[in-house]
C-alpha cells in the first residue's frame, strides 16, 4: 500500500537546514502493524506527517494505493485524508466545547455524510470503544483513556484503511495504556487495518508486526520481537 | 446543524471575548443609527422650516431687489410719514410737512425690503416653459408708533413700536406661498370672493399671543379687518402673522412712499417637475435680471442659527466621529478574532488532518465573527433608538435664521446724525424655532444591517487568511 522511496524531509532552521527524515525506503503492506520508535527530535512524527500527507517530502515520492502523495495537489490529498486516513495523537485533540459524540462526527463532515448516517455510525464507533453512555460528555469532562478512546472512535468513524497514532498512549497512566493499546491491536485485528504506530514503549512496539527505529532522520526496520 | 453547534458552542465558550466584540461593534453602529436619526431630524426640520418660509408647492420664488438704504439726509421719502428728532424738537413729517408728535400714532404698511415687481410680470413668468403656476404676494409689515405726550421731556417715555407682518395672497392660486403650507385649525381660507373684501386669516400663534378669534378684527394702517380663519404652520416657524387678500394689500401697502396698486414683491412659481426647477430658474433670471430667484434648494444655503450648526455637526462630527468609532470597533472585533483564532491552531490543524477544507474551517470562522456581528447590529440598533430617544429628551429646540425682510422701517433721526433720517431697522432676520425629533429611518436599519455584515466578516477575514496558509504538519507540531 505505501511505497516510499528516497524520502528526505529538511526543515529551515534560521539560516540552516536541518533534516526531518533522511532517505527513507519503505515498504508497508495493506494489514501490516508497523510500530516506530526513536528518541526526541529524530523524525518519527515528520514520517507520520508525511505518511498521512500533512507534509511534503523535499525530495522522493511516497506511493499511496499508487498515486504519489508528494506531487498530489492539497484538494485531493485533503479529500484522501477524509477518506482513508485516521489520524490518533498524543494529547487526543478533541475539540473541547464539543461532545464526545459531536468529537466523533466531525471526521465525518467532510465525506457530506447525511446526518441520520452520520448518527449511525458515531453511535456504532462510540460503542466499538465502549464509550457509548459518554456521548454526551465534553472531553473534560472524561478521563484520559476515555478521551483517548473517544479520539480513537473518532479516527475509525470514517472506516479509514490506515491508522497512524502519534504516540497514543504517551500521556496515559500504565493501566489506561493497556487499555488502549488492547483495543487498538483488537481494531486492527477486526478491520485490517494498515497501522503506523509511533511510540517510545518498547513493550508496545514489539506487539507490532515490525519495528521501525529512526535515528537522526535515518529509518532501519526489522521485524518485531513479537511476543505472542 | 452541527455547523451551528459547533458555532454556538465556541462562541459560548469564549463569551467574555464575544461580548467585548459585540459591544464593540454595537457602539460603532448605534453611534451611526444615532447619527444618521439625527441627520434625518434635521434635514425633516430643515424641510419644515424651508415649507413655513416657502410654502408648500412652491419651487421657486422671486423677490424684488433689495431697495438701496436710505441715507442720513436724503430727505423724506415721496408720501412717506416719518418721526424726526431735531433742534426742533421731536416731529412728525407727512410729504415735508411737519408738526409736534407728542401724542401722535404713525401707522405704517410697508414692503420696504423687497423693491415691487409688476404684477404683469406675474403672468409672464406663468407663461414661462416648464412653469406649472405662478402667484404674486406681498409681503408686507404694519408698523405703529404712538409718541408718549412727554416724550422729548425730562423723564419722559420713549415711544414703542407694535409691529405684525402682513401677506398679501392671490386668493385665485391659494395652491402656492405661504398659506399654502398651514393647516386650518378654525374658521376657513380666503378664497376667490375674498378678493376685494377686508378678510383676514390669521396665524394661530399670532391669534393666541392677541387673544384673535374667527369673528374678531385687526386693524391694519387704520383699516378693520374680520378674521375668517386661524392657520397653523409647521414646526411652530415665524410665518406671516396676518394674511389678506392681495388687492388689498396692494391697496394700502407703499413701499418707499409709493403705492403698491398693480405691484407686488413676491411671485411664488411651481414647476412641472423638480428636474425642471434649474432650468425655470435660469429662464426666470432671463426674464427678471434685477429680482432675486431663490430655489428650496439655494434657499437652505442661506438658513443659519443652531439649526444649521446642528446639521453641520450631524453631518461633519457625528459621520467621522461614527466612522472613527466604527474603524476601532472594526479594528478591535479583527484582533481579537486573529488571537482567537492563533489560541485555536491546534484545533484547527487537526481538523485539517481529519480531512476537513481550508474554506469549511474558515467559513466555521466566519460564521461566527458573522453571528457576533449581527449580535453587535441588533445591539447597535437598540443603543440607536436609545441614542435617538435622548436627543429627542435633551436636546433645546433649535433655531433657524434666514436673512428675510419683516417689512418695518422705521425712520428717525438719532443722536448719531441730526437732521437726518436713519433706519432704526431697515430689515430683521426671519427666525424660527425648530423643535427637533430625531428618529431612527428605515435606511438607518439598512445600514446597520449592512455594518453589522461588513464588521463580522472583515473581523473574520484577516483570521480566515491565516487559516488559508496554515500547513497542518505546523499546526500539531506545536502540540507536540
Amino acid at each position: 500500500m505505501y511505497r516510499l522511496n528516497d524520502v528526505t524531509k529538511l526543515y529551515a532552521k534560521g539560516r540552516q537546514t536541518v533534516p526531518g527524515v533522511r532517505d527513507v525506503t519503505l515498504a508497508i503492506e495493506d494489514g501490516q502493524w508497523l510500530a516506530v520508535q526513536g528518541r526526541t527530535g529524530h523524525g518519527k512524527s515528520t514520517l507520520l506527517s508525511l505518511l498521512g500527507g500533512l507534509d511534503r517530502p523535499t525530495s522522493g515520492t511516497i506511493e499511496f494505493d499508487g498515486q504519489d502523495l508528494a506531487l498530489l495537489r492539497e484538494g485531493p490529498v485533503t479529500r484522501l485524508r477524509a477518506r482513508s486516513i485516521g489520524f490518533i495523537f498524543q494529547t487526543f485533540n478533541l475539540v473541547p466545547t464539543l461532545s464526545a459524540a459531536e468529537n466523533v462526527e466531525a471526521a465525518l463532515i467532510p465525506l457530506r455524510t447525511g446526518a441520520a448516517e452520520r448518527h449511525r455510525r458515531v453511535n456504532a464507533a462510540l460503542e466499538s470503544v465502549g464509550l457509548a453512555d459518554r456521548a454526551r460528555h465534553l472531553p473534560g469532562e472524561m478521563s484520559g483513556g476515555q478521551q483517548q478512546r473517544t479520539a480513537i472512535a473518532r479516527a475509525l468513524v470514517k472506516e479509514p484503511t490506515v491508522l497512524l497514532a502519534d504516540e497514543p498512549t504517551g500521556n496515559l497512566d500504565e493501566d489506561t495504556r493497556d487499555e488502549i493499546i488492547n483495543l487498538l491491536e483488537k481494531l486492527w485485528r477486526e478491520r485490517g487495518l494498515t497501522l503506523v504506530l509511533v511510540t517510545h514503549d518498547t513493550a508496545i512496539a514489539q506487539r507490532a508486526q515490525r519495528v521501525g527505529v529512526m535515528n537522526e532522520g535515518l529509518l532501519t526496520v526489522r521485524p518485531a520481537d513479537r511476543a505472542g | 446543524m452541527f455547523f451551528i453547534t459547533y458555532l454556538r458552542r465556541e462562541l459560548r465558550r469564549r463569551m467574555r471575548q464575544a461580548i467585548f466584540i459585540a459591544l464593540g461593534l454595537a457602539l460603532g453602529i448605534g453611534l451611526v443609527v444615532t447619527v444618521t436619526a439625527a441627520s434625518a431630524g434635521v434635514r425633516r426640520a430643515q424641510s419644515d422650516v424651508l415649507k413655513s418660509l416657502y410654502g408648500v408647492g412652491t419651487d421657486i420664488t422671486i423677490t424684488g431687489k433689495a431697495p438701496k438704504p436710505r441715507l442720513p439726509g436724503s430727505g423724506f421719502a415721496k408720501g412717506g410719514q416719518t418721526f424726526e428728532v431735531g433742534p426742533g424738537g421731536a416731529q412728525v413729517c407727512t410729504k415735508g410737512k411737519c408738526r409736534d408728535a407728542a401724542g401722535q400714532r404713525i401707522d405704517h404698511l410697508d414692503g420696504g425690503s423687497y423693491s415691487p415687481i409688476s404684477q404683469s410680470e406675474v403672468a409672464a413668468v406663468a407663461r414661462l416653459k416648464h412653469v406649472k403656476a405662478a402667484a404674486g404676494g406681498l409681503a408686507l409689515s404694519d408698523t405703529s408708533i404712538t409718541i408718549p405726550t412727554n416724550f422729548g421731556q425730562p423723564g419722559g417715555s420713549l415711544p414703542t413700536p407694535n409691529s405684525f407682518s402682513v401677506q398679501g395672497v392671490d386668493t385665485s392660486q391659494l395652491s402656492l406661498g405661504p398659506l399654502s403650507a398651514g393647516t386650518l385649525t378654525a374658521g376657513r381660507s380666503l378664497n376667490g370672493a375674498d378678493a376685494a373684501a377686508d378678510v383676514a386669516v390669521v396665524d394661530s400663534g399670532y391669534a393666541k399671543s392677541n387673544k384673535l378669534k374667527v369673528g374678531s378684527t385687526v386693524k391694519i394702517v387704520g383699516h378693520r379687518f374680520t378674521v375668517i380663519g386661524v392657520v397653523a404652520q409647521p414646526q411652530g416657524g415665524s410665518p406671516p402673522q396676518v394674511y389678506i387678500p392681495l388687492a388689498r394689500a396692494q391697496a394700502l401697502g407703499k413701499a418707499a412712499g409709493k403705492s403698491l396698486k398693480n405691484d407686488v414683491n413676491t411671485i411664488y412659481v411651481g414647476a412641472t417637475s423638480a428636474a425642471d426647477i434649474p432650468a425655470v430658474q435660469a429662464e426666470i433670471k432671463r426674464l427678471l435680471p434685477g429680482d432675486t430667484v431663490t430655489s428650496a434648494s439655494s434657499l437652505a444655503s442661506e438658513v443659519t442659527g443652531s439649526l444649521s450648526s446642528t446639521a453641520r455637526l450631524a453631518n461633519d462630527l457625528g459621520r467621522w466621529l461614527s466612522i472613527v468609532v466604527l474603524i476601532a470597533a472594526f479594528a478591535v472585533a479583527s484582533l481579537l478574532t486573529m488571537a482567537a483564532v492563533t489560541r485555536r491552531v491546534r484545533e484547527f490543524g487537526t481538523l485539517k488532518a481529519l480531512g476537513w477544507r481550508s474554506r469549511q474551517i474558515i467559513a466555521q470562522v466566519l460564521g461566527e465573527s458573522l453571528a457576533l456581528g449581527i449580535v453587535g447590529g441588533a445591539a447597535g440598533v437598540g443603543l440607536g433608538f436609545a441614542g435617538a430617544a435622548i436627543i429627542n429628551a435633551v436636546a433645546p429646540p433649535l433655531s433657524a435664521s434666514i436673512a428675510n425682510s419683516t417689512g418695518q422701517q422705521i425712520v428717525a433721526a438719532g443722536p448719531g446724525g441730526p437732521g437726518g433720517p436713519q433706519n432704526f431697522a431697515p430689515t430683521a432676520t426671519h427666525t424660527v424655532a425648530v423643535p427637533m425629533s430625531a428618529s431612527v429611518t428605515a435606511a438607518a436599519l439598512v445600514a446597520a444591517v449592512v455594518l453589522a455584515v461588513v464588521g463580522g466578516l472583515l473581523a473574520g477575514s484577516l483570521a480566515s487568511w491565516r487559516i488559508a496558509r496554515l500547513r497542518p504538519a505546523d499546526a500539531l507540531a506545536r502540540v507536540a
